[in-house]
Protein backbone atom coordinates (compact mmCIF):
# COMPACT_ATOMS: atom_id res chain seq x y z
CA UNK A 1 0.00 0.00 0.00
CA UNK A 2 1.68 3.54 -0.89
CA UNK A 3 0.63 6.75 0.68
CA UNK A 4 1.78 10.03 -1.06
CA UNK A 5 0.88 12.84 0.36
CA UNK A 6 1.96 16.62 2.27
CA UNK A 7 3.37 16.63 5.47
CA UNK A 8 2.19 18.32 8.83
CA UNK A 9 4.93 18.56 11.04
CA UNK A 10 3.98 18.27 14.54
CA UNK A 11 6.30 18.01 18.11
CA UNK A 12 6.60 15.05 20.64
CA UNK A 13 4.21 13.88 23.20
CA UNK A 14 0.94 15.13 21.17
CA UNK A 15 -1.34 13.76 23.26
CA UNK A 16 -5.05 12.71 22.84
CA UNK A 17 -6.38 15.65 24.45
CA UNK A 18 -4.83 17.60 21.84
CA UNK A 19 -5.59 15.74 18.64
CA UNK A 20 -9.48 15.44 20.09
CA UNK A 21 -10.45 17.43 23.20
CA UNK A 22 -12.45 15.85 25.50
CA UNK A 23 -14.71 18.32 25.82
CA UNK A 24 -16.25 16.65 22.57
CA UNK A 25 -16.40 13.44 23.81
CA UNK A 26 -20.30 13.25 23.49
CA UNK A 27 -19.91 13.39 19.89
CA UNK A 28 -21.25 10.45 17.70
CA UNK A 29 -21.55 11.56 14.63
CA UNK A 30 -17.81 11.05 12.76
CA UNK A 31 -17.80 13.64 10.27
CA UNK A 32 -18.76 15.92 13.54
CA UNK A 33 -15.61 15.02 14.88
CA UNK A 34 -13.69 15.23 12.02
CA UNK A 35 -14.13 18.77 12.58
CA UNK A 36 -12.42 19.07 16.29
CA UNK A 37 -9.24 16.91 14.55
CA UNK A 38 -5.88 18.18 16.27
CA UNK A 39 -7.88 21.09 17.52
CA UNK A 40 -6.15 21.02 20.89
CA UNK A 41 -3.31 21.78 19.29
CA UNK A 42 -1.22 25.36 18.47
CA UNK A 43 -2.13 24.97 14.91
CA UNK A 44 -5.83 23.89 15.17
CA UNK A 45 -6.91 27.20 12.91
CA UNK A 46 -4.17 26.52 10.57
CA UNK A 47 -5.31 22.89 10.21
CA UNK A 48 -9.18 23.02 10.36
CA UNK A 49 -8.89 25.85 7.49
CA UNK A 50 -6.07 24.51 5.13
CA UNK A 51 -6.48 20.49 5.38
CA UNK A 52 -6.84 18.97 2.26
CA UNK A 53 -7.73 15.23 1.85
CA UNK A 54 -4.73 12.54 1.41
CA UNK A 55 -2.26 14.88 3.90
CA UNK A 56 0.29 13.13 6.28
CA UNK A 57 0.71 14.16 9.77
CA UNK A 58 4.36 13.57 11.01
CA UNK A 59 4.86 13.91 14.47
CA UNK A 60 7.94 12.81 17.48
CA UNK A 61 7.68 10.55 20.33
CA UNK A 62 4.71 8.87 21.82
CA UNK A 63 1.49 10.06 19.48
CA UNK A 64 -1.37 9.75 21.12
CA UNK A 65 -0.61 9.54 24.57
CA UNK A 66 -3.18 10.08 27.30
CA UNK A 67 -6.41 8.79 27.63
CA UNK A 68 -7.60 5.19 25.45
CA UNK A 69 -10.29 7.34 23.29
CA UNK A 70 -11.28 6.14 20.07
CA UNK A 71 -11.99 9.73 18.98
CA UNK A 72 -8.63 10.93 18.54
CA UNK A 73 -7.80 8.58 15.46
CA UNK A 74 -11.10 8.73 14.40
CA UNK A 75 -11.19 12.46 13.97
CA UNK A 76 -8.43 12.36 12.22
CA UNK A 77 -8.71 9.51 9.45
CA UNK A 78 -12.43 11.38 8.88
CA UNK A 79 -10.60 14.60 8.81
CA UNK A 80 -8.90 13.20 5.82
CA UNK A 81 -5.05 12.31 7.05
CA UNK A 82 -3.80 9.31 5.21
CA UNK A 83 -1.18 8.32 7.47
CA UNK A 84 0.50 9.31 10.44
CA UNK A 85 4.50 8.54 10.70
CA UNK A 86 5.96 9.37 14.21
CA UNK A 87 8.98 8.76 15.82
CA UNK A 88 6.66 6.37 18.40
CA UNK A 89 2.77 5.99 19.19
CA UNK A 90 1.42 5.31 22.75
CA UNK A 91 0.32 2.00 22.81
CA UNK A 92 -3.26 2.38 22.75
CA UNK A 93 -3.79 4.62 20.05
CA UNK A 94 -1.81 2.50 17.75
CA UNK A 95 -4.35 -0.29 18.91
CA UNK A 96 -7.03 2.23 17.80
CA UNK A 97 -5.21 3.45 14.89
CA UNK A 98 -4.84 0.12 13.21
CA UNK A 99 -7.95 -0.92 14.35
CA UNK A 100 -10.15 1.73 12.99
CA UNK A 101 -7.82 0.92 9.58
CA UNK A 102 -5.78 4.62 10.24
CA UNK A 103 -2.67 3.34 8.43
CA UNK A 104 0.42 4.12 10.76
CA UNK A 105 3.97 3.49 10.45
CA UNK A 106 7.14 4.53 13.13
CA UNK A 107 10.09 6.37 11.59
CA UNK A 108 13.03 7.49 13.64
CA UNK A 109 14.25 10.33 11.61
CA UNK A 110 12.14 12.62 11.69
CA UNK A 111 14.34 15.76 11.77
CA UNK A 112 14.78 16.85 8.40
CA UNK A 113 11.32 16.36 7.06
CA UNK A 114 10.08 20.02 6.86
CA UNK A 115 6.35 20.99 6.89
CA UNK A 116 4.80 20.96 3.49
CA UNK A 117 6.89 18.78 1.95
CA UNK A 118 5.76 15.73 0.16
CA UNK A 119 6.16 12.13 1.01
CA UNK A 120 5.99 8.94 -0.34
CA UNK A 121 5.22 5.66 1.73
CA UNK A 122 5.18 2.46 1.64
CA UNK A 123 3.55 0.43 4.41
CA UNK A 124 4.72 -2.86 4.02
CA UNK A 125 8.06 -2.40 3.02
CA UNK A 126 8.96 0.54 5.42
CA UNK A 127 10.16 2.82 2.03
CA UNK A 128 9.57 6.79 2.89
CA UNK A 129 10.77 9.05 0.31
CA UNK A 130 10.38 12.37 0.65
CA UNK A 131 9.86 13.76 -2.96
CA UNK A 132 10.44 17.11 -1.89
CA UNK A 133 14.13 16.42 -1.03
CA UNK A 134 14.95 13.35 -2.61
CA UNK A 135 16.09 11.85 0.35
CA UNK A 136 14.71 8.35 1.35
CA UNK A 137 14.46 6.62 4.53
CA UNK A 138 13.51 3.30 6.41
CA UNK A 139 10.78 3.38 8.59
CA UNK A 140 9.52 0.34 10.79
CA UNK A 141 6.59 -1.41 9.48
CA UNK A 142 3.80 -2.17 11.56
CA UNK A 143 3.35 -5.95 11.83
CA UNK A 144 2.16 -8.11 8.91
CA UNK A 145 -1.49 -9.02 10.98
CA UNK A 146 -1.70 -4.97 11.71
CA UNK A 147 -1.16 -4.49 8.13
CA UNK A 148 -4.34 -6.70 7.48
CA UNK A 149 -6.64 -4.91 9.68
CA UNK A 150 -5.79 -1.09 8.47
CA UNK A 151 -5.77 -2.41 4.98
CA UNK A 152 -9.19 -3.71 5.32
CA UNK A 153 -10.38 -0.39 6.44
CA UNK A 154 -10.27 -1.61 10.00
CA UNK A 155 -11.15 -4.48 12.95
CA UNK A 156 -14.62 -5.06 12.23
CA UNK A 157 -14.51 -4.97 8.47
CA UNK A 158 -11.63 -7.12 8.63
CA UNK A 159 -13.62 -9.73 11.04
CA UNK A 160 -16.93 -9.11 8.98
CA UNK A 161 -15.13 -10.41 5.95
CA UNK A 162 -12.85 -13.23 7.50
CA UNK A 163 -16.13 -14.66 8.91
CA UNK B 1 8.09 -19.62 29.07
CA UNK B 2 6.75 -17.16 31.37
CA UNK B 3 2.70 -17.25 32.32
CA UNK B 4 1.84 -14.80 29.36
CA UNK B 5 3.89 -16.88 27.45
CA UNK B 6 1.88 -19.67 28.36
CA UNK B 7 -1.35 -18.35 28.21
CA UNK B 8 -1.02 -16.98 24.94
CA UNK B 9 0.45 -20.06 23.19
CA UNK B 10 -2.76 -21.79 24.76
CA UNK B 11 -5.14 -19.56 23.34
CA UNK B 12 -3.46 -18.56 20.08
CA UNK B 13 -2.93 -22.38 19.42
CA UNK B 14 0.82 -21.61 18.64
CA UNK B 15 3.92 -21.36 20.93
CA UNK B 16 4.42 -17.82 20.69
CA UNK B 17 7.22 -15.52 21.80
CA UNK B 18 7.68 -12.14 22.82
CA UNK B 19 6.87 -9.50 20.01
CA UNK B 20 5.12 -11.84 18.24
CA UNK B 21 1.38 -10.59 17.03
CA UNK B 22 -0.89 -12.89 17.45
CA UNK B 23 -5.08 -13.79 17.70
CA UNK B 24 -6.27 -15.03 21.06
CA UNK B 25 -9.53 -17.07 21.91
CA UNK B 26 -11.37 -15.04 24.51
CA UNK B 27 -12.70 -17.00 27.60
CA UNK B 28 -15.43 -13.97 28.32
CA UNK B 29 -16.04 -10.53 26.79
CA UNK B 30 -16.93 -8.09 29.75
CA UNK B 31 -19.09 -4.25 28.65
CA UNK B 32 -20.09 -2.05 31.16
CA UNK B 33 -22.69 0.63 31.21
CA UNK B 34 -19.83 3.41 30.15
CA UNK B 35 -18.49 2.28 27.20
CA UNK B 36 -20.99 -0.79 26.33
CA UNK B 37 -23.54 1.89 24.50
CA UNK B 38 -21.18 2.85 21.67
CA UNK B 39 -19.75 -1.25 21.74
CA UNK B 40 -23.56 -2.02 20.60
CA UNK B 41 -24.11 0.59 18.34
CA UNK B 42 -20.75 -0.57 16.25
CA UNK B 43 -21.61 -4.23 17.01
CA UNK B 44 -25.06 -3.61 15.46
CA UNK B 45 -23.60 -1.69 12.31
CA UNK B 46 -21.47 -3.92 11.31
CA UNK B 47 -23.00 -7.00 12.05
CA UNK B 48 -26.62 -5.88 12.76
CA UNK B 49 -28.70 -8.42 14.47
CA UNK B 50 -25.80 -11.38 14.32
CA UNK B 51 -25.66 -13.36 17.44
CA UNK B 52 -22.88 -12.81 19.61
CA UNK B 53 -19.91 -15.82 19.28
CA UNK B 54 -21.04 -17.70 22.39
CA UNK B 55 -23.32 -15.99 24.37
CA UNK B 56 -22.71 -17.66 27.82
CA UNK B 57 -19.30 -15.73 26.92
CA UNK B 58 -20.63 -12.25 27.01
CA UNK B 59 -21.39 -10.21 29.96
CA UNK B 60 -22.43 -7.01 30.45
CA UNK B 61 -22.19 -5.18 33.96
CA UNK B 62 -23.33 -2.08 35.39
CA UNK B 63 -21.18 -0.43 37.80
CA UNK B 64 -20.38 2.68 36.98
CA UNK B 65 -23.60 5.68 36.56
CA UNK B 66 -25.68 3.51 38.84
CA UNK B 67 -28.61 3.81 39.44
CA UNK B 68 -28.45 6.05 36.18
CA UNK B 69 -27.96 9.25 37.25
CA UNK B 70 -29.38 11.29 33.78
CA UNK B 71 -31.79 10.69 30.95
CA UNK B 72 -28.70 9.67 28.71
CA UNK B 73 -26.98 7.53 31.28
CA UNK B 74 -30.80 5.56 31.26
CA UNK B 75 -31.41 5.42 28.38
CA UNK B 76 -27.94 3.72 27.41
CA UNK B 77 -28.54 1.36 30.30
CA UNK B 78 -31.80 0.20 28.37
CA UNK B 79 -29.93 -0.34 25.30
CA UNK B 80 -27.76 -2.78 27.16
CA UNK B 81 -30.71 -4.26 28.73
CA UNK B 82 -32.49 -4.71 25.26
CA UNK B 83 -29.14 -5.99 23.71
CA UNK B 84 -28.93 -8.55 26.95
CA UNK B 85 -32.37 -10.00 26.26
CA UNK B 86 -32.17 -10.16 22.21
CA UNK B 87 -28.65 -11.52 22.57
CA UNK B 88 -29.43 -13.70 25.66
CA UNK B 89 -26.49 -12.79 27.54
CA UNK B 90 -25.75 -11.60 31.61
CA UNK B 91 -26.54 -8.90 32.31
CA UNK B 92 -25.46 -7.76 36.16
CA UNK B 93 -27.52 -4.80 36.96
CA UNK B 94 -27.52 -1.68 38.78
CA UNK B 95 -27.67 -3.86 42.06
CA UNK B 96 -24.41 -5.80 41.89
CA UNK B 97 -20.72 -3.87 41.78
CA UNK B 98 -17.76 -3.48 39.90
CA UNK B 99 -17.57 -5.60 37.04
CA UNK B 100 -14.31 -6.99 37.54
CA UNK B 101 -15.01 -8.41 40.83
CA UNK B 102 -18.69 -9.81 40.09
CA UNK B 103 -17.33 -12.18 37.50
CA UNK B 104 -14.59 -13.48 39.92
CA UNK B 105 -17.38 -13.87 42.61
CA UNK B 106 -19.57 -15.36 40.15
CA UNK B 107 -16.74 -17.60 39.06
CA UNK B 108 -17.28 -16.83 35.16
CA UNK B 109 -13.38 -16.15 35.02
CA UNK B 110 -10.51 -19.16 35.94
CA UNK B 111 -6.93 -18.58 35.97
CA UNK B 112 -5.57 -19.22 32.24
CA UNK B 113 -8.24 -17.59 30.94
CA UNK B 114 -8.32 -14.60 28.39
CA UNK B 115 -10.67 -11.47 29.05
CA UNK B 116 -11.15 -8.66 27.72
CA UNK B 117 -13.40 -5.97 28.90
CA UNK B 118 -14.03 -2.24 28.23
CA UNK B 119 -12.67 -0.53 31.65
CA UNK B 120 -8.96 0.20 32.39
CA UNK B 121 -8.55 -1.95 35.11
CA UNK B 122 -9.40 -5.16 33.64
CA UNK B 123 -5.82 -6.31 34.19
CA UNK B 124 -6.69 -6.94 37.95
CA UNK B 125 -7.95 -9.93 37.04
CA UNK B 126 -3.87 -11.34 37.12
CA UNK B 127 -4.19 -11.37 40.95
CA UNK B 128 -6.09 -14.58 40.42
CA UNK B 129 -3.98 -15.45 37.34
CA UNK B 130 -6.29 -14.66 34.86
CA UNK B 131 -5.07 -12.53 31.56
CA UNK B 132 -7.17 -9.42 31.67
CA UNK B 133 -7.60 -7.06 29.29
CA UNK B 134 -8.84 -3.14 28.88
CA UNK B 135 -9.54 -2.44 25.33
CA UNK B 136 -11.30 0.25 23.19
CA UNK B 137 -14.78 0.27 21.62
CA UNK B 138 -13.96 -1.16 18.40
CA UNK B 139 -12.09 -4.11 20.07
CA UNK B 140 -14.78 -5.40 22.49
CA UNK B 141 -17.32 -5.10 19.65
CA UNK B 142 -15.27 -7.11 17.30
CA UNK B 143 -14.58 -9.76 20.31
CA UNK B 144 -18.13 -10.08 20.68
CA UNK B 145 -18.50 -11.17 17.41
CA UNK B 146 -15.25 -13.01 16.66
CA UNK B 147 -14.17 -14.27 20.36
CA UNK B 148 -10.92 -13.16 19.38
CA UNK B 149 -8.58 -10.59 19.44
CA UNK B 150 -5.18 -9.34 18.38
CA UNK B 151 -2.48 -8.76 20.84
CA UNK B 152 1.34 -8.46 20.78
CA UNK B 153 3.05 -10.86 23.45
CA UNK B 154 4.68 -8.92 25.70
CA UNK B 155 8.32 -9.64 27.40
CA UNK B 156 7.42 -10.05 30.85
CA UNK B 157 9.46 -8.87 33.74
CA UNK B 158 9.87 -9.85 37.47
CA UNK B 159 9.12 -8.48 40.85
CA UNK B 160 9.90 -10.13 44.09
CA UNK B 161 9.26 -8.55 47.69
CA UNK B 162 9.99 -9.80 50.79
CA UNK B 163 10.15 -9.71 54.14
CA UNK B 164 7.15 -9.17 56.78
CA UNK B 165 4.65 -5.72 56.80
CA UNK B 166 4.80 -3.55 59.77
CA UNK B 167 1.76 -3.48 61.81
CA UNK B 168 -1.03 -1.66 59.61
CA UNK B 169 0.93 -1.63 56.46
CA UNK B 170 -0.66 -3.44 53.61
CA UNK B 171 -0.90 -4.52 49.62
CA UNK B 172 -1.93 -1.17 48.98
CA UNK B 173 1.55 0.46 50.49
CA UNK B 174 3.58 -2.41 48.76
CA UNK B 175 2.26 -1.39 45.50
CA UNK B 176 2.57 2.50 45.58
CA UNK B 177 6.57 1.43 46.72
CA UNK B 178 6.65 -0.59 43.26
CA UNK B 179 5.19 2.41 41.13
CA UNK B 180 7.29 4.77 42.74
CA UNK B 181 10.31 2.29 42.09
CA UNK B 182 9.05 1.35 38.36
CA UNK B 183 6.83 4.79 37.59
CA UNK B 184 4.06 5.18 35.27
CA UNK B 185 6.08 3.58 32.09
CA UNK B 186 8.17 0.97 34.29
CA UNK B 187 6.28 -1.61 32.50
CA UNK B 188 4.95 -0.32 29.43
CA UNK B 189 4.67 -3.05 26.69
CA UNK B 190 5.46 -5.26 29.60
CA UNK B 191 4.07 -7.88 31.45
CA UNK B 192 4.34 -8.55 34.97
CA UNK B 193 5.40 -11.84 37.51
CA UNK B 194 5.03 -11.10 41.23
CA UNK B 195 6.83 -13.43 43.36
CA UNK B 196 8.03 -13.47 47.23
CA UNK B 197 7.38 -14.29 50.43
CA UNK B 198 5.23 -11.07 51.31
CA UNK B 199 3.23 -11.36 47.79
CA UNK B 200 2.59 -15.21 48.08
CA UNK B 201 0.89 -14.78 52.02
CA UNK B 202 -1.30 -12.23 50.47
CA UNK B 203 -5.13 -12.73 50.69
CA UNK B 204 -7.35 -12.34 47.62
CA UNK B 205 -8.21 -8.51 48.44
CA UNK B 206 -4.45 -7.77 48.63
CA UNK B 207 -3.74 -9.42 45.48
CA UNK B 208 -6.38 -7.83 43.55
CA UNK B 209 -4.84 -4.25 45.02
CA UNK B 210 -1.51 -5.37 43.57
CA UNK B 211 -2.19 -6.63 40.35
CA UNK B 212 -4.83 -3.97 39.67
CA UNK B 213 -2.67 -1.08 39.81
CA UNK B 214 0.02 -2.64 37.33
CA UNK B 215 -2.39 -0.09 35.18
CA UNK B 216 -0.97 2.31 36.48
CA UNK B 217 2.81 1.79 35.15
CA UNK B 218 1.65 1.42 32.07
CA UNK B 219 1.43 -2.60 31.97
CA UNK B 220 -0.22 -4.98 30.54
CA UNK B 221 -0.98 -7.13 32.96
CA UNK B 222 0.40 -8.14 36.35
CA UNK B 223 0.49 -12.07 37.39
CA UNK B 224 0.07 -13.62 41.00
CA UNK B 225 0.07 -17.37 40.34
CA UNK B 226 -2.99 -18.62 42.53
CA UNK B 227 -1.74 -20.32 45.90
CA UNK B 228 -4.04 -23.94 46.86
CA UNK B 229 -6.20 -21.83 49.65
CA UNK B 230 -6.70 -18.83 46.52
CA UNK B 231 -7.86 -21.79 44.68
CA UNK B 232 -10.11 -23.06 46.74
CA UNK B 233 -11.30 -19.73 48.47
CA UNK B 234 -12.85 -19.34 44.74
CA UNK B 235 -14.21 -22.70 44.80
CA UNK B 236 -12.12 -23.61 41.53
CA UNK B 237 -11.15 -26.56 40.96
CA UNK B 238 -7.79 -25.75 38.31
CA UNK B 239 -4.85 -26.83 37.03
CA UNK B 240 -2.20 -24.56 37.39
CA UNK B 241 0.44 -26.12 34.59
CA UNK B 242 -0.99 -23.54 32.80
CA UNK B 243 0.00 -20.36 34.50
CA UNK B 244 2.87 -21.25 36.43
CA UNK B 245 6.33 -20.01 34.40
CA UNK B 246 8.74 -22.34 33.62
CA UNK B 247 12.20 -22.19 35.66
CA UNK B 248 14.01 -21.85 32.24
CA UNK B 249 11.56 -18.95 31.26
CA UNK B 250 13.79 -15.59 30.23
CA UNK B 251 12.26 -12.15 31.87
CA UNK B 252 13.35 -8.63 30.46
CA UNK B 253 14.42 -7.41 33.91
CA UNK B 254 14.48 -8.81 37.62
CA UNK B 255 13.89 -6.32 40.85
CA UNK B 256 13.56 -7.32 44.20
CA UNK B 257 12.27 -5.55 47.33
CA UNK B 258 12.19 -5.48 50.81
CA UNK B 259 9.56 -4.25 52.58
CA UNK B 260 10.36 -4.70 56.41
CA UNK B 261 10.74 -1.27 57.31
CA UNK B 262 8.31 -0.35 54.61
CA UNK B 263 5.97 2.69 56.14
CA UNK B 264 2.25 3.82 54.93
CA UNK B 265 2.87 4.99 51.26
CA UNK B 266 0.82 7.89 49.62
CA UNK B 267 0.61 8.94 46.17
CA UNK B 268 0.76 12.83 45.97
CA UNK B 269 -1.22 14.83 43.02
CA UNK B 270 -1.33 14.52 40.30
CA UNK B 271 0.46 10.94 39.87
CA UNK B 272 0.06 7.77 41.01
CA UNK B 273 4.10 7.31 40.97
CA UNK B 274 4.13 10.83 42.95
CA UNK B 275 4.43 8.93 46.44
CA UNK B 276 5.91 9.75 49.56
CA UNK B 277 5.73 7.93 52.89
CA UNK B 278 2.82 9.20 54.41
CA UNK B 279 4.51 11.10 57.72
CA UNK B 280 6.32 13.13 55.00
CA UNK B 281 3.15 15.05 54.22
CA UNK B 282 0.91 14.49 57.52
CA UNK B 283 -0.99 17.41 58.38
CA UNK B 284 -1.94 17.97 54.83
CA UNK B 285 -6.22 19.30 55.38
CA UNK B 286 -8.49 17.49 53.43
CA UNK B 287 -11.79 17.80 52.43
CA UNK B 288 -13.36 14.65 51.74
CA UNK B 289 -11.88 11.10 52.14
CA UNK B 290 -13.14 8.09 49.83
CA UNK B 291 -13.19 4.27 50.60
CA UNK B 292 -13.34 2.09 47.62
CA UNK B 293 -13.22 1.10 44.17
CA UNK B 294 -11.31 -1.67 42.26
CA UNK B 295 -8.35 -1.48 44.48
CA UNK B 296 -9.70 -1.04 47.37
CA UNK B 297 -13.62 -1.99 48.01
CA UNK B 298 -13.78 -5.23 49.24
CA UNK B 299 -14.58 -6.80 52.61
CA UNK B 300 -11.39 -6.67 53.87
CA UNK B 301 -10.65 -3.11 52.90
CA UNK B 302 -13.53 -1.59 55.03
CA UNK B 303 -12.86 -3.86 57.51
CA UNK B 304 -9.02 -1.97 58.11
CA UNK B 305 -10.93 0.73 57.94
CA UNK B 306 -13.75 -0.16 60.37
CA UNK B 307 -10.59 -1.23 62.89
CA UNK B 308 -9.88 2.70 63.11
CA UNK B 309 -12.85 4.15 62.79
CA UNK B 310 -14.88 2.11 65.54
CA UNK B 311 -16.10 4.30 68.30
CA UNK B 312 -14.77 7.12 66.48
CA UNK B 313 -16.41 10.36 64.42
CA UNK B 314 -15.17 11.51 61.27
CA UNK B 315 -13.73 15.15 61.80
CA UNK B 316 -16.14 17.66 61.49
CA UNK B 317 -15.96 19.11 57.91
CA UNK B 318 -14.48 16.10 56.35
CA UNK B 319 -16.74 13.51 54.25
CA UNK B 320 -15.82 10.20 54.47
CA UNK B 321 -18.04 8.28 51.88
CA UNK B 322 -17.52 4.58 51.51
CA UNK B 323 -18.11 2.51 48.44
CA UNK B 324 -18.76 -1.53 48.79
CA UNK B 325 -16.95 -2.77 45.85
CA UNK B 326 -19.97 -5.18 45.41
CA UNK B 327 -23.44 -6.60 46.74
CA UNK B 328 -21.95 -9.62 48.29
CA UNK B 329 -18.99 -7.37 50.00
CA UNK B 330 -21.92 -4.77 51.16
CA UNK B 331 -23.73 -8.14 52.55
CA UNK B 332 -21.17 -8.96 54.73
CA UNK B 333 -20.09 -5.33 55.83
CA UNK B 334 -23.60 -5.48 57.46
CA UNK B 335 -23.04 -8.87 59.10
CA UNK B 336 -20.15 -7.97 61.18
CA UNK B 337 -21.21 -4.80 61.97
CA UNK B 338 -19.52 -2.58 59.78
CA UNK B 339 -22.50 -0.64 58.88
CA UNK B 340 -22.72 0.54 61.94
CA UNK B 341 -19.30 1.51 62.90
CA UNK B 342 -19.45 3.70 59.77
CA UNK B 343 -22.67 5.00 60.11
CA UNK B 344 -22.21 6.21 63.39
CA UNK B 345 -18.75 7.62 62.66
CA UNK B 346 -20.65 10.00 60.02
CA UNK B 347 -19.89 8.29 56.91
CA UNK B 348 -22.10 8.40 53.58
CA UNK B 349 -21.79 4.39 52.23
CA UNK B 350 -23.46 4.39 48.80
CA UNK B 351 -24.45 1.51 47.11
CA UNK B 352 -21.81 -1.10 45.16
CA UNK B 353 -20.04 0.13 42.26
CA UNK B 354 -16.80 1.92 40.99
CA UNK B 355 -18.09 5.96 43.07
CA UNK B 356 -15.74 7.95 43.07
CA UNK B 357 -12.60 6.33 41.17
CA UNK B 358 -13.72 9.34 38.09
CA UNK B 359 -15.99 12.14 37.45
CA UNK B 360 -19.86 12.17 36.79
CA UNK B 361 -20.38 10.20 39.76
CA UNK B 362 -21.87 11.77 42.75
CA UNK B 363 -18.77 13.14 44.75
CA UNK B 364 -17.05 15.17 42.80
CA UNK B 365 -14.62 17.67 44.12
CA UNK B 366 -15.13 21.49 44.10
CA UNK B 367 -11.73 23.69 42.76
CA UNK B 368 -8.92 23.62 45.21
CA UNK B 369 -10.46 20.78 47.57
CA UNK B 370 -8.25 17.85 48.81
CA UNK B 371 -8.95 14.48 48.75
CA UNK B 372 -7.96 11.09 50.14
CA UNK B 373 -8.59 8.18 47.76
CA UNK B 374 -7.99 4.33 48.14
CA UNK B 375 -8.94 4.48 44.15
CA UNK B 376 -5.83 3.74 41.95
CA UNK B 377 -5.22 7.31 39.83
CA UNK B 378 -5.23 11.13 40.59
CA UNK B 379 -4.71 12.40 37.22
CA UNK B 380 -5.32 15.97 36.94
CA UNK B 381 -8.75 16.76 36.59
CA UNK B 382 -10.00 13.35 36.68
CA UNK B 383 -12.57 14.16 40.05
CA UNK B 384 -12.84 17.83 39.59
CA UNK B 385 -10.95 20.58 38.09
CA UNK B 386 -8.31 22.19 40.37
CA UNK B 387 -9.00 18.91 42.86
CA UNK B 388 -5.82 17.70 44.85
CA UNK B 389 -6.47 13.54 45.02
CA UNK B 390 -4.21 11.65 47.35
CA UNK B 391 -3.82 7.77 46.70
CA UNK B 392 -3.41 5.69 50.04
CA UNK B 393 -4.46 2.40 51.45
CA UNK B 394 -7.70 2.16 53.21
CA UNK B 395 -6.20 2.61 57.22
CA UNK B 396 -4.53 5.78 55.91
CA UNK B 397 -7.87 7.13 54.70
CA UNK B 398 -9.54 6.42 57.69
CA UNK B 399 -6.88 8.08 60.14
CA UNK B 400 -7.36 10.72 57.91
CA UNK B 401 -10.98 10.58 57.91
CA UNK B 402 -10.73 10.94 61.79
CA UNK B 403 -8.18 13.44 62.17
CA UNK B 404 -9.30 15.87 59.00
CA UNK B 405 -5.90 16.21 58.28
CA UNK B 406 -3.15 13.35 56.11
CA UNK B 407 -2.59 10.89 59.26
CA UNK B 408 -0.19 7.88 58.66
CA UNK B 409 -2.32 5.53 61.11
CA UNK B 410 0.44 4.89 63.72
CA UNK B 411 0.31 8.37 64.77
CA UNK B 412 -3.32 8.26 64.99
S1 LIG C 1 -13.18 1.57 40.18
FE1 LIG C 1 -12.39 2.86 38.55
S2 LIG C 1 -10.69 1.76 37.64
FE2 LIG C 1 -11.87 0.34 38.90
S3 LIG C 1 -13.28 -0.66 37.51
FE3 LIG C 1 -14.33 1.10 38.36
S4 LIG C 1 -13.95 2.80 36.93
FE4 LIG C 1 -12.48 1.18 36.48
Amino acid sequence: MIIKGRIWKFGDDIDTDQIYPGKYLPLTDKSEMAKHAMEGTNRAEEFRKDLRSGDIIVAGKNFGCGSSREHAPVSIKEAGIACVVAQSFARIFRRNAVNIGLPIIQMREIGEIQDGDILQINLETGVIENLTSKKVYSGTPCSKLELEIMKAGGLLRYLKEAR
Amino acid sequence: MTIIEKIFSRASGNEVRPGDYIWAALDLVVMRDFGGPNVVREYQSYFDNNKVFDSKKVVITFDLHIPARDERVARNQNLLRKFAREQNVRLFDVNNGIGQHIIIEQGLVRPGDVVVGTDSHMNLLGGIGVAGFGMGTTDIAGAMFKGRAWFRVPTTIKVIVNGGLQEFVGAKDVILFILKKLGTDGALNRAIEFYGETIERMNLEQRITIASMVTEMSGDIGFITPSAEILQFLGLNTNLDGIVADPEAQYEAVYEFSVTQLEPQIACPHSPDNVKNVREVAGIKVDQVFIGSCTNGRFEDLKAASLLLKGKKVKSGVRLIIVPATMAVAQKALTEGLYEIFLSAGAVVTNPGCALCTTGHPGILAPGEVMVSTSNRNFIGKLGKGAMVYLASPATAAATAIKGVICDPRDL
